[in-house]
């Protein structure tokens, strides 16, 4: 985790009349997993189709590193589009010669039960993820970026999925030949299955990072205080939500002198949680601007 | 190995790993010389970023626990001398919280002697 693997300056991007991204500079780390959260429409897919070079920017420019040619960055999408019509053999062939990929690893495929000749259109959305997933995998990626795609699918298939993102980022030596892991950019919505997963959580807001930290970080400096009273005028509060008579206050930026001077108490939440109240308080704001 | 991570505990997850590890080496359930999984599998075992694997694999080996680089060979050490004082920590810690606890539904250090006077017998 030291040299960027890809960064992005000044980057910005509209589609038609709507401008999605202005003036966006982030860089992410060889070796390590971020997740990209925020609410609708922010402009994560697209940052995210920009990595992959799928969309190109208006201005601004991608720089990849040596290590990181297109053919090294697999790109999962939301869409998880694929040739309806072919087999899931004929798709494997096509992808492991246009990427000259070595071996293609059928393990997941085997696991869900789809064969070579089960035809894509036929496939559950769950199923069309694995395959995309291994397809993209068989590039030995040194980055991975993955649009929203694990609410799509049930319990058992997600965690064969972020297991295969474990693997990626800890290759074995034996089997791929290098020591160097993928690093992981993963856009999510929901955070329970990924909650002790990423070494860095950016939450986009208005096309630009309103928070990029650890999550250790993220945690010690956001509380929740739940309870009847009002709380001091100086404490930040990024997002309140009111149910009857109690209020629940969200804290941020908090800091540990925050403690003194009252009985308030000050409790510790989950990643995903703080990260729906990023996402409450950015639609608060929108509501009032 | 039992080893279990708590999504909400405010000790970030690479300190329970470390806390885990010790624990087995403490109770025997790791003895010296005992291989530590790789960091691969333990990232897969537990769900977790294979980084967060290495940076307590790290950190347990500058603390004497375990030998051997990056994860594929690492072996458990068994500092000797030091369990003594480790397992006192690991109590006091344990003890703290529960003290705290108790302080903030309102009992005295006298309340929680008495409990434990009762709760022995």
């Amino acid at each position: 985790m030291s040299q960027p693997i890809i960064e992005v300056r000044d980057l910005s991007f509209g589609y038609s009349q709507k401008k999605v991204l202005s003036g966006l500079s982030v860089s992410f780390a060889a070796g390590e997993w971020a997740v990209i959260a925020g609410r609708n429409g922010v402009g994560k897919s697209t940052l995210l189709r920009v990595l992959a070079g799928v969309l190109l920017p208006d201005s601004g420019t991608v720089i990849r590193s040596a290590e990181t040619p297109p053919q090294k960055i697999g790109f999962i999408s939301d869409r998880l589009s694929l040739f309806e019509e072919w087999a899931v053999g004929r798709a494997i062939d096509f992808h492991c010669r246009v990427f000259a990929a070595g071996g293609f690893d059928d393990r997941l495929l085997r696991r869900l039960g789809v064969g070579g000749r089960a035809r894509i259109r036929d496939l559950s959305a769950g199923e069309r993820a694995i395959l995309h997933l291994s397809l993209v995998l068989s590039q030995k990626p040194s980055l991975l970026l993955v649009d929203e795609v694990l609410h799509m699918l049930d319990p058992y298939i997600r965690e064969l999925f972020v297991e295969a993102l474990i693997e990626a980022m800890a290759p074995s030596p034996r089997e791929s030949g290098t020591t160097q892991g993928a690093a992981v950019i993963t856009v999510n919505h929901t955070f329970g299955e990924i909650e002790r997963l990423p070494d860095r959580v950016l939450v986009m807001e208005d096309g630009t990072f309103a928070i990029d930290e650890t999550p250790e970080a993220l945690r010690g400096r956001m509380k929740k205080v739940v309870g009847r009273q009002s709380l001091p005028d100086s404490l930040p509060c990024r997002f309140k939500r009111t149910e009857g008579d109690y209020k629940e206050h969200y804290i941020y930026p908090f800091r540990e002198e925050m403690r003194e001077g009252h009985a308030l108490e000050f409790q510790d939440i989950a990643l995903s949680e703080i990260i729906k109240a990023f996402i409450g308080g950015g639609y608060e704001q929108k509501r009032m601007a | 190995m039992k080893l279990t991570i708590d999504a909400k505990s405010p000790l970030p997850v690479y300190q329970q790993v470390i806390q885990a590890i010790k624990l087995e080496i403490l109770s025997g359930g790791l003895r010296d010389n005992d291989p530590l999984p790789s960091i691969r599998d333990l990232a897969k075992l537990l769900r977790i970023n294979p980084n967060t694997v290495a940076k307590a694999y790290y950190a347990l080996e500058a603390e004497g626990f375990c030998e051997g680089r990056s994860g594929s060979g690492s072996r458990v050490k068994v500092p000797p001398g030091r369990q003594d004082g480790l397992r006192q920590a690991m109590l006091e810690g344990e003890f703290k919280g529960f003290l705290e606890k108790a302080a903030t539904l309102g009992f005295s250090l006298d309340d929680v002697t008495h409990l434990m006077e009762r709760t022995r017998k």
